[in-house]
């Protein structure tokens, strides 16, 4: 009985006019989605090896590494281009410096706010709000349909139980539908490697993780939309009630939870941050300026050896200024992040209401664009950062500048030609994207949380179907 | 199907069924009937008069408050599963799937039906014997006439050929013609063996057909003729009789309407 | 007979579930976005008060007029609370010096990234997904779910004209869809007076300019969804059109459209400018090194055949004049990196002009665009406002470099850094100023760019007319489908 009803359903959606139309507005989008997100993606990257470029030319310009300008920027992975997530709204480029701290700058979206009107149409956009719109197109009336018809009334004067009738339906309509949305999604990965996209394997793991959500949140919007049908009695009103839930699970819950819940948290903002760390290190300044002024040396010195003393006078001093501004600026970075890492939790654990949510920070996170993209990078430059100050130290002696550059003017003038740097000479960025097993460890909850929604939504309506009004 | 029912046994029978609905209104009150095989039995009655609750409660689509309705001796409520093996069913207006060919939705309910040794030849033959022209086979539900989807169900009915069969107003919406055609299936299939409870609001077609006509009134049975008696009574005395309980339960009718159908 | 008609349609409105679901839905949704635009806002006003304190610190630290800064903090407008618009994306402050250049940085989704997971939700966003959603279920059986139900041959049974049937649907579903537009957002307004939210006279005319915009907007829907409904026979079949039809002009057009000129009109990244920049810079440098060797063989080539003492009492005598010539071409290198910078930087605007243009034509094939980008226009919070901003702020940047140039010329004592000083008598280092304060009173003000009313609708009556002929040609086309339309 359950593979009559799960091959009529098959049939029955394959050969409605509804699939037809839908199927070939997803399929484009689908394709659409992979094919932009590729363009993207190769784009960001002809941009970011400019900037590469660029930076090593400013390098090789010089002769002297103390007067070095390095940048470092976020190199751009496909997965990125296609779930968006934050990677638009952090900044890529951060201005390397031996010590201090580091911000990183220039977004997408602040750099070119044209995107930013309409962003772009991922995956996560594709699948978060059209394909569960679909769902719900596909089965508002499911059952309450059937009622109308009759034909639910001419299957039940048949042997047949309602366990089987439901639970056909609902595998009928999900394999066939999600058999059908995987089709554009396979040509949409086919479609990588011709544009010239390599992923690795762990990416393509990834992928296939986010097109497993993808899966895993259309079934529990088709499950959803199943048990409303068989709750109301006209279609129109299921349509209605769906609807409903769709725009607050969809548009309203996500966002307003966080907006709402975020500015709960008592956090500081960033600006209130800096002015306190700045008022710590003007007074220190003032502090040590004093000492500066009883700076003396033997009067017999030569004046040439002078240089060389008072630069270590005012390194010492620096390096001892600079560790106490970063012991307060650690305590106060700490506090900050912990307090914000509070927000967060606080604000996505009540997003999570929401299915949309959960899938969002699923996808975000296995595209390595969630928050901790953010994080990672900052977690990532801070360490390239020794890596750099090392560098440096060994390059021109000190590791230290402290806002403080000694240049010397020499006009004899019948020196030779210093070398150009050579910008190879010089550690390499390193952004550690983290592997697919911590990945895939971070969105254990999501996915648990998906399958609970899924397990929640098809029982509901197995459950609301048992008790359903045949007549 | 291996059903070799006992000879005088009714295949549908009604035991002092009683429907009292959760608002309190009695849709069938201690209704006892019998329809043996080569039988016919015609409901007639109003609006909300319990024809349909009465067809509803024996495909167990509602639990009787009381009483029961057994298929074959078989109580369709206590064992739906195993009573609905002995009965067909044509609806008011069988709508079907639309986006089914006719022969795509026979095949699906047949089977639904228990029946799967069937081949595409047998269809065929049920199709053109309740006069479906061949050229409609093929096509899409959605673009058949209502007479054309009335076909389609009977014929469903007739290849599933369990030897009860239910009729819910079958003849309403359609054409003399296809009236005629339709009620001339029904004799056949009384011929055949099959024991046929049908409702409906056509007392001359019930007469024409039926080998019992049964009045209800208010869930109540309230009169029951035989075909013999019906040659017997003035038709339009019969109308009156039945017009006058209508009558007096119309504006309680209106109210269930809702609830009936 | 028309206001019968019109009475019936209200009837049948206001009381259907539609109908409550939409007002229960928009209210909660305005409501709410407004009491959350009003805590961005206000959250906004703390951060730009803050970045006042760090500027003024920066002031009263600097030693010296050299090294004097400032930050400049874009203002937040009221406006931003109905369209966040780009607020949330472009950078929100630029630092002022006399050496760096005018760059907005830090916008507020990357200081918090949190709220850009989900982004933010606003009334534009709220008229433009939900209440064109709701069009549509108003809508898609407008005509075809009469017919199907029979209403309409009973209804044209009578004297009625097809035309009074029609003004009285559209009438109805209007009505149906603008009170709960309308009622919601009016107690918004409220709400910013009760939270002593500060709005200018011209901010409530783009307050209520926007809100004609929205209703517009909701206009040229139902029109469409009228159209569509007494197109297709079957009420099934326009849901399902309609449905696309929104996906498409809602969610795909815009983007697509953007996108599409993004790739047609490539435009260079900054890092791309500045390569080029340097580029330039390093080869006129090159060139003038290379120049310079070549004057000086000129001028040793004049001395050719003069003797030691002819040659000394020569070059005593042009030292001044070639001391001069080469400045001059110093300055000439300066001038001309500089001049080729402003070139490169306008080639870019104009190259970011066209695509945006290209772009926003794309896109305006759906009227969600129009919508977007006209209720952008009338808040402020478009995509020009950057360039203001930085244009403003380059105004200003010259106006401070001006200042402290007068300024460090006024005291020329103060000399910028430190200054360590050798001679016989050993080492003395001097810190210039000492805990002495500047006298940054006159320092000048920033004046934030302000769009006025005026202008700011000017900007989007392109988009507005666009809504009414958007509106003008569904109604056009309900009107002749439905005159024509087969009520079998």
């Amino acid at each position: 009985m359950f593979k009559l009803i799960f091959a009529k359903e098959l049939k029955e959606i394959i050969q409605s006019s509804r699939f037809t139309i839908s199927f070939a507005v997803c399929s484009v989008l689908i394709i659409l989605s992979f094919y932009m997100g590729a363009q993207n993606y190769l784009a960001s990257l002809a941009q970011y090896e400019a900037a590469v470029q660029e930076n090593n030319n400013q390098i090789a310009a010089n002769t002297d590494w103390q007067f070095v300008n390095h940048s470092i920027m976020l190199p751009p992975q496909p997965l990125m281009a296609l779930v968006n997530g934050v990677s638009n709204d952090i900044g890529r480029n951060i201005e390397m410096r031996s010590q201090g701290e580091l911000r990183a700058e220039n977004t997408r979206f602040n750099d070119e706010p044209i995107f930013a009107i309409f962003r772009f149409m991922d995956l996560e956009f594709i699948f978060g709000i059209i394909l569960s719109l679909f769902a719900i197109i596909f089965a508002y009336d499911a059952i309450n349909g059937e009622k109308i018809s009759g034909t639910l009334k001419l299957c039940f004067a048949n042997p047949l139980s309602r366990a089987s009738f439901i639970s056909g339906k609902l595998a009928g309509s999900f394999l066939g539908l999600s058999i059908a949305l995987l089709i554009p999604m396979l040509i949409g990965c086919a479609l990588l490697p011709l544009l010239g996209i390599q992923l690795t394997g762990e990416e393509w793991i990834r992928l296939g993780l986010i097109l497993i959500a993808g899966l895993a949140y259309f079934g529990l919007f088709l499950a959803l939309a199943i048990g409303i049908s068989a709750i109301t009695s006209k279609p129109s009103n299921s349509f209605l009630l769906c609807l409903v839930i769709w725009i607050f699970a969809v548009l309203i819950i996500p966002r307003g939870s966080v907006l709402i819940s975020g500015r709960i948290a008592d956090v500081p903002n960033v600006d209130q941050i800096t002015a306190e760390k700045n008022r710590y290190r003007a007074q220190l300044f003032a502090e040590d300026r004093p000492k500066m002024a009883d700076f003396s040396v033997d009067p017999q010195t030569e004046p040439m050896d002078v240089f060389p003393l008072f630069s270590e006078f005012m390194n010492e001093l620096g390096t001892a200024r600079q560790e106490k501004i970063d012991v307060f600026n650690a305590r106060l970075n700490e506090e900050f992040t912990n307090k914000r890492r509070r927000q967060e939790q606080l604000a996505l654990s009540i997003s999570r209401v929401s299915p949309t949510s959960v899938f969002t920070l699923a996808t975000t996170e296995l595209a390595g664009t969630s928050l901790r993209l953010q994080n990672q990078y900052m977690d990532d430059a801070y360490e390239y950062q020794n890596t750099y100050a090392s560098f440096m130290e060994e390059e021109t002696g000190s590791a230290n500048s402290g806002g403080f550059r000694m240049i010397v003017i020499d006009t004899d003038g019948n020196q030779e030609e210093p070398d150009p740097l050579d910008p190879n000479d010089l550690p390499q960025f390193q952004f550690n994207q983290g592997s697919v097993a911590t990945i895939a460890g971070n969105t254990l909850l999501d996915f648990g949380l998906l399958f609970i929604f899924n397990l929640v939504f098809f029982g509901g309506a197995f459950a609301a179907f048992l008790k359903y009004d045949l007549r | 199907m291996t059903t070799e029912p006992i000879q005088a046994a009714p295949l549908l029978e009604a035991r002092n069924l009683t429907k009292v609905y959760e608002d309190g209104v009695k849709a069938l009150d201690n209704l006892n009937l019998k329809v043996l095989p080569g039988e016919i039995f015609a409901m007639l009655g109003g609006n909300g008069a319990g024809k349909t609750t009465t067809i509803n409660t024996f495909l167990d689509f509602i639990q009787p408050t009381s009483g029961s309705a057994l298929i074959n001796s078989i109580d369709a409520n206590q064992e739906p599963l195993e009573a609905k093996k002995y009965v067909s069913f044509v609806s008011e207006n069988v709508q079907l799937y639309p986006n089914f060919t006719a022969m795509q939705n026979v095949d699906f309910f047949v089977r639904l039906g228990g029946q799967s040794n069937y081949e595409r030849a047998d269809y065929e033959h049920a199709l053109i014997r309740v006069g479906l022209q061949r050229e409609a086979f093929d096509k899409k539900l959605k673009d058949f006439s209502k007479g054309m989807r009335q076909k389609c169900g009977i014929a469903i009915a007739i290849l599933k050929d369990a030897p009860a069969i239910l009729l819910d107003e079958p003849t309403s919406g359609l054409d003399p013609k296809a009236g005629k055609e339709f009620t001339r299936l029904v004799g056949e299939l009384r011929d055949e063996g099959k024991a046929i409870l049908m409702s409906t609001h056509d007392i001359f077609r019930a007469k024409e057909i039926a080998d019992y006509v049964g009045i209800l009134n208010n869930g109540v049975l309230v009169a029951q003729k035989t075909y013999e008696e019906l040659r017997g009574v003035n038709l339009e005395e019969l109308y009156v009789e039945y017009m006058a309980g209508y009558m007096d339960e119309t504006l309680e009718s209106a109210v269930l309407t809702n609830d009936l159908d | 007979m028309l206001s019968l008609l019109i009475q019936k349609e209200l009837k049948n409105i206001l009381l259907s579930p539609k109908f409550v679901a939409t007002f229960a839905v928009c209210s909660i949704l305005i409501l709410m976005s407004v009491y959350i635009g009003i805590q961005e806002y206000n959250n906004a006003v703390i951060q730009y008060e803050a970045n006042q304190e760090i500027a003024r610190q920066d002031i009263a630290e600097a030693s010296n007029w050299r090294s004097i800064r400032n930050i400049l903090h874009r203002e937040p407008t009221p406006l931003q609370i109905f369209v966040s618009g780009l607020h949330f994306d472009v950078g929100r402050l630029s630092n002022i010096s006399t050496s760096d250049d005018i760059k907005l940085i830090r916008s507020p989704y990357s200081d918090e990234t949190l709220f850009a997971i989900f982004r933010f939700i606003d009334f534009t966003f709220i008229v433009q997904i939900v209440l064109s959603l709701f069009a549509i279920l108003f809508t898609y059986d407008a005509i075809n779910g009469e017919r199907e139900n029979g209403t309409l041959k009973l209804a044209f049974v009578n004297p009625i004209s097809r035309a009074s049937y029609l003004i009285a649907k559209f009438t109805g579903i209007w009505m149906g869809l603008i009170i709960p537009l309308l009622i919601p957002i009016l107690i918004g307004m409220l709400m910013l007076i009760l939270f002593d939210i500060p709005v200018l006279a011209s901010d409530w005319g783009s307050i209520a300019s926007l809100i004609g915009l929205s209703v517009l907007y909701i206009t040229f829907f139902i029109g469409i969804g009228i159209l569509v409904s007494s197109l297709a026979r079957k009420s099934s079949l326009s849901f399902l059109l309609l449905l696309v039809i929104w996906i498409g002009g809602v969610l795909i057009i815009p983007r697509l459209g953007i996108t599409a000129a993004g790739q047609l009109v490539p435009i260079e990244s900054v890092a791309q400018i500045e390569a080029k920049q340097d580029a330039f810079q390093r080869a006129r440098w090159n060139q003038y090194s290379e120049d310079l060797s070549e004057t000086w063989r000129t001028r040793s080539a004049e001395m050719e055949g003069m003797d030691e003492a002819q040659a000394q009492a020569y070059r005593e005598e042009k030292e001044w004049e070639w001391l001069e010539e080469d400045d001059a071409t110093r300055k000439q290198v300066q001038v001309d990196i500089i001049e080729n910078n402003r070139v490169l930087y306008e080639e870019v605007q104009n190259q970011k002009k066209i695509q945006e243009k290209l772009a926003f034509n794309i896109a305006r094939i759906s009227p969600v665009s129009s919508f977007r980008l006209a209720a952008m226009n009338l808040a402020g919070t478009d995509i020009d406002m950057k360039s203001r901003y930085e244009e403003n702020m380059r105004f200003y940047k010259d106006d401070f470099t001006d200042f402290v140039e007068r300024k460090q010329a006024e005291n020329p004592d103060e000399q910028g850094g430190m200054r360590i000083e050798i001679d016989e008598s050993g080492v003395s280092i001097d810190f210039g100023r000492d805990d002495q304060t500047l006298d940054t009173s006159e320092l000048p003000r920033f004046e934030a760019p302000v769009v006025q009313a005026g202008t700011a609708f000017g900007n989007s009556l392109l988009d507005f007319g666009l809504l009414v002929l958007f509106i003008i040609v569904t109604f056009g086309g309900s009107f002749t489908a439905f005159l024509r339309y087969d009520m079998r």
